[in-house]
């Protein structure tokens, strides 16, 4: 028996499966449940892909009462590769427990502490592996992942580096690193080690999730898609892969897509934290924000590292939902569990007004934002932004601006942005719809006039506006709606050949986003799309919905720009995160609009001044309704009591009795603003910079 | 515009049928306009770098089968085909590494030989055991054992060379290792492993490497060659060994077997022809078409031994694409080969020598399924060399 053990694994050894499988079964018919003889089976069916069975030979290998520490050690990685993470531990520890310098067994029980979150554990097993095996690539690569986890990212590169260095062709570690680099917004060299990576290691999973998020993260959205695509190429029920492609069809407004993909990664593994968390993304996205919160709440029972976003996400739609108070101790709750979480700590400073200097949470965020605080680039941006909103509360330009230049100048350097390339846009665009096009006679499309849209600068006050229209009862407030957007993209080479389209391809556009609106907005008469960035589009809405009325909020330029810069978008706003460029779009934004003004019809065409909404609310209201062919209703000076969904930036405003605290708000930051006045061509107050002083 | 969608599962079938047929011209006249706005489906671009490759455009294909293994890295069965498409082309640097996937497609993952010991990486390992496996035919067997040696001389570690039955004996004699070992025997204590196909990888096989030291590798037994002396001295002129179906199993065998009827222009006066096939083909020997005299030897041939030595009695080999032609190189043996329009990858393309055997001289298909022309040429040749005999 013991020369046929022997000869079992020798063969094993040379990679002869059929002869160790013959001396095996020979073993197991003498002596069934002989546990060297199903360890061996387990291994050789580990080896050739089938987990289950490899986890059922062991299981019954490790009934033996004389079991080696080695065999719970393999169960142990076999239970965690299979997700069973309670029964790897239990596994792994009676492994260390019986041999307590069975070094697999503390890599195993360390990584599967990691993958549980018990990370200061995890750590005290990983670094016991990596100093009795300083030469082992495999335990630097998991003590980094450990350390990485914990957002001690520094430590953790200097460990992918360690094992990189003693192993070059190691796959997995340049793909950690690639995930860590990603964090730390050094997006091209992540990407170079991800696809590193896939080159030693084409069917390595990671590496093409980490490349796409890596690429969602710089903003290049359809080449995440392209990295899930691969990955789905050869993995198709990979729940990462789905993840990443719901994320980016997300980011690119293919909401339908984007929900297939997230219910096919639910479907796959319903208890996985990530796609649960990534469903109530999608839901939320779509507007479906109660089965958007079950999906967040069943995310945060997960393991793992899912439940931490999840809540973050729960409370932020709590607050988009106006339920102040619920947010307010969501993000309480949140920040208890999780005190480094940093989009927690945005939020809170954006529903928050600070009064005094010695607020325990401007501590905490400052200690945070410490060299020895949060490393993730994406959270060091986050609190800058809150930090800078708290010192303007207190009335402190200088300080608010160190946070506000350093954040957006983080922020500024993830992606690319053409200043030039987008003024010749929107030139083109004036070109194309130029008066003679939009002189042309108009298609009829029956119901147009029920489209109201609200467009202008983001930051102008188009969320106030859409508020005041929504509290009519006879109007429904859509929010911000991609699909003109979508309509200018499908196959029209857009601006130029839209602008020349024969009246009934017009009208079949006007008609598909009236269908697509219209299953949304109910039994109201009208329906407000919100979408600020409509400007570029006035043109060609009024060619295929000329019933559609277009309103444009204005807003002070300076104050506008003020609100742009110190505020940090969900979605893409590129031209948002440096002052020249800033200022440089607000006059191209200016030049487009004084074209829409020459050539749509006058009684399509309606525009409001912020500051004077607000001097004279019951005025405007009146004019605006009047051009919409409203009647008076005065549930439009309460808007702030009207409770509905809001996705915007402005989130926390409209919720607001209106004050004139945002007019000429930038006065007191004119030291700070320099580039930004220079490029609107704006002088400081009558020509001179103006002292900072404090906000009452 | 773009053509109108298609239903690629349904056409599929007839499309691989017709580049069975080795009718890539309408193939690739059909996907063209599919793929005229300059994207579509991966597998579509695929037929057509298939299409390129059956009319000989193979460095056309290798940029479209280049951009589809970059758009999905993971389909390894997109990145075996490139490796045969750049072995086929002649770059050996690039077509090596992506050869590495050969175990990597649906039908070949069971198939590999999972050695858990780690596969050596080229650096020198002095004191260790290296083991040394071969895989898949008797052709890249005996083509690719010239490198042992090479190994050896590179690792400075003791080699088990693990080689297959048939081809153990020859493989026995050749320089280079410290032991043979028998495929499915234990083999003795190992240290790393390495498949004999994935040496040119890790060693860095160049084109200027070939054929390498020495040539002749191998070698015939003395005592074979003298019975075979024997029995081929009674027949006159130039004695020729000739062959002409290859496994039926393999997968290229439609394109690279033929009959023996085909051969029948190499039936010339001061010729000798010997049959020496294996396999169902062996019989047609015994009943030739009229006019064309063969004296079949297969009966009596009982392993490549006798194969090594009957090639080392003849004058010639003239034979399609099968194992004997790399036994008749490595034994640096004269040999005449038939290849199709659209050769292995190992005979590269558009030359009529072969840098892995300097005494081998290829006849190439001037068009799909040419076999008429290509004999032609043989025969002519060979009238040619008996004229000089």
């Amino acid at each position: 028996m013991e020369q046929a053990l022997g000869q079992a694994q020798a063969h094993w050894n040379a990679g002869h499966a059929d002869q160790a499988e013959r001396l095996c079964q020979h073993v197991l018919a003498l002596w069934p449940g002989q546990s060297d003889a199903l360890h061996l089976m387990g291994l050789m069916a580990h080896a050739y892909g089938n987990l289950d069975l490899a986890i059922d030979h062991l299981r019954k290998a490790c009934l033996a009462p004389r079991v080696p520490a080695a065999f719970l050690s393999n169960l142990a990685e076999m239970c965690r590769q299979k997700g069973l993470l309670e029964e790897a531990e239990r596994a792994a520890r009676r492994a260390v427990t019986l041999e307590n310098t069975l070094v697999a067994g503390w890599n195993n029980l360390g990584i599967i502490l990691q993958e549980a979150g018990k990370l200061e554990e995890s750590l005290h097993c990983l670094q016991r592996v990596a100093a009795l095996q300083p030469g082992s690539p495999e335990a630097h690569n998991n003590l980094g992942n450990t350390l990485k986890r914990m957002g001690r990212l520094a430590e953790a590169r200097r460990c992918y580096e360690a094992a990189l260095a003693l192993a070059p062709a190691y796959a997995e570690a340049f793909s950690n690193r690639a995930n860590l680099l990603t964090e730390l917004g050094v997006l091209d060299e992540a990407l170079a080690d991800a696809r590193r990576a896939i080159d030693i290691n084409p069917r390595l999973a990671d590496a093409y999730i980490n490349a796409g998020a890596a690429e969602l993260a710089a903003g290049r959205y359809e080449q995440a898609l392209r990295w899930a695509d691969a990955l789905a190429n050869f993995a198709p029920l990979h729940v990462g892969a789905m993840v990443v492609k719901a994320k980016a069809l997300s980011y690119l407004h293919r909401l339908d897509e984007a929900l297939v993909e997230v219910r096919r990664a639910v479907a796959s593994l319903p208890d996985n934290g990530e796609a649960q968390n990534a469903l109530g993304e999608v839901l939320q996205a779509r507007g479906n924000t109660a089965e958007a919160l079950a999906a967040f709440e069943r995310s945060a029972l997960a393991l793992g590292f899912a439940p931490e976003k999840a809540l973050l996400n729960r409370a932020s739609l709590l607050m988009e939902l106006g339920e102040r108070d619920k947010a307010e101790q969501a993000f309480d709750a949140l920040l208890a569990r999780f005190p480094r979480a940093a989009g927690a700590w945005f939020n809170f400073s954006d529903l928050h007004r600070f009064t005094a200097p010695d607020d325990p949470a401007l501590a905490a965020m400052e200690a945070l934002l410490a060299p020895d605080g949060v490393q993730v680039l994406s959270d060091r941006i986050a609190l800058g932004f809150a930090l800078a909103k708290a010192w303007m509360d207190l009335g402190e330009p200088e300080r608010a601006f160190a946070y506000l230049d350093e954040a957006n100048r983080s922020k500024r350097a993830t992606f690319s942005y053409d200043s030039a390339a987008t003024d010749q846009w929107m030139a083109s665009i004036a070109t194309a719809f130029s008066a003679e096009a939009m002189a042309r006679p108009r298609a009829e499309v029956a119901g147009s006039e029920a489209a109201l849209f609200v467009l202008g600068m983001p930051r102008s006050g188009t969320s106030l506006v859409e508020q005041i229209l929504a509290s009519h009862p006879q109007v429904f407030g859509a929010g911000e709606l991609a699909d003109i957007h979508h309509l200018t993209q499908c196959g029209l080479s857009y601006p130029a050949g839209a602008s020349q389209l024969p009246l009934e391809t017009e009208a079949a556009l006007g008609r598909r986003y009236l269908e697509s609106l219209r299953t949304r907005a109910g039994s109201h008469a009208y329906m407000v799309d919100k979408m600020p960035s409509n400007f570029f589009h006035a043109g060609f809405i009024n060619r295929i919905l000329p019933g559609a009325r277009i309103i444009h909020v204005r807003r002070n330029p300076v104050d506008t720009c003020l609100s742009c810069y110190s505020k940090l978008f969900t979605r893409e706003q590129l031209f948002a995160y440096d002052q020249t460029e800033l200022g440089l779009f607000y006059r191209a934004y200016e030049r487009l609009m004084a074209h829409w003004r020459a050539v749509l019809p006058a009684d399509r065409f309606f525009e409001i001044e912020y500051e004077e909404l607000v001097a004279d609310l019951e005025g405007c209201v009146r004019r605006l309704l009047a051009f919409c062919g409203l009647a008076w209703s005065p549930a439009c000076l309460d808007f702030h009591q009207t409770r509905r969904l809001v996705r915007t930036a402005s989130v926390n405003q409209v919720r607001q009795p209106l004050f004139n605290s945002s007019v000429g708000r930038w006065k007191p930051y004119a030291r700070q603003l320099g580039p930004l006045l220079a490029a609107l061509g704006v002088e400081g107050v009558e020509g001179k910079p103006v002292e900072a002083s404090r906000i009452a | 515009m773009n053509a109108a969608p298609i239903n690629l599962a349904a056409v599929e079938p007839q499309l691989r049928a017709l580049l069975a047929a080795g009718r890539g011209a309408e193939v690739e006249a059909w996907i063209k306009p599919h793929l005229a706005g300059g994207s579509g489906p991966a597998p579509l671009w695929l037929l057509l770098a298939h299409a390129l490759r059956v009319q000989g455009r193979a460095a056309e294909s290798l940029p479209i089968q280049q951009m589809v293994a970059d758009q999905m890295p993971g389909d390894l069965a997109v990145r075996f085909d490139l490796a045969e498409t750049r072995l086929l082309l002649g770059d050996f640097e690039r077509g090596w590494r992506e050869y590495a996937f050969r175990y990597s497609l649906p039908h070949t993952s069971r198939i590999e030989r999972k050695v858990q010991k780690p596969r050596w990486d080229g650096r020198p390992i002095p004191g260790k055991t290296l083991l040394i496996h071969d895989e898949q035919g008797y052709g890249d067997t005996f083509q690719f054992m010239r490198m042992v040696a090479w190994a050896k001389a590179r690792s400075q570690a003791r080699v088990v060379f693990d080689v297959n039955r048939e081809t153990a004996g020859l493989a026995s004699r050749m320089q280079g290792h410290d032991a043979i070992t028998l495929r499915g025997d234990l083999p003795p204590a190992f240290d790393f492993h390495c498949e004999l196909m994935s040496l040119p990888m890790i060693m860095g096989l160049k084109l200027a490497d070939l054929p390498g030291e020495p040539v002749p590798y191998l070698q015939a037994l003395p005592e074979r060659r003298a019975l075979w002396r024997e029995r081929l001295a009674p027949y006159p002129g130039m004695k020729v060994a000739f062959l002409w179906a290859g496994r039926p199993s393999h997968p290229n065998d439609g394109n690279r077997s033929m009959t023996l009827e085909m051969l029948k222009p190499l039936a010339q006066a001061g010729v000798s022809l010997f049959s020496i096939q294996k396999g169902p083909a062996e019989a047609q020997a015994l009943t030739p078409p009229p006019g064309m005299p063969v004296v079949s030897l297969s009966a009596d041939i009982r392993d490549f031994e006798d194969t090594a030595a009957i090639l080392c009695e003849v004058d010639l080999l003239i034979s399609i694409d099968s194992s004997p032609v790399h036994l008749a190189g490595a034994l640096g043996r004269p040999a005449w080969v038939l290849l199709p329009f659209l050769p292995d990858w190992r005979w590269l393309l558009n030359r009529d020598d072969t840098p892995w055997y300097p005494s081998t001289r290829l006849f190439r298909q001037r068009e799909w399924g040419g076999w008429g022309e290509t004999v032609e040429r043989v025969a002519a040749a060979l009238a040619e060399a008996g004229q000089r005999l």
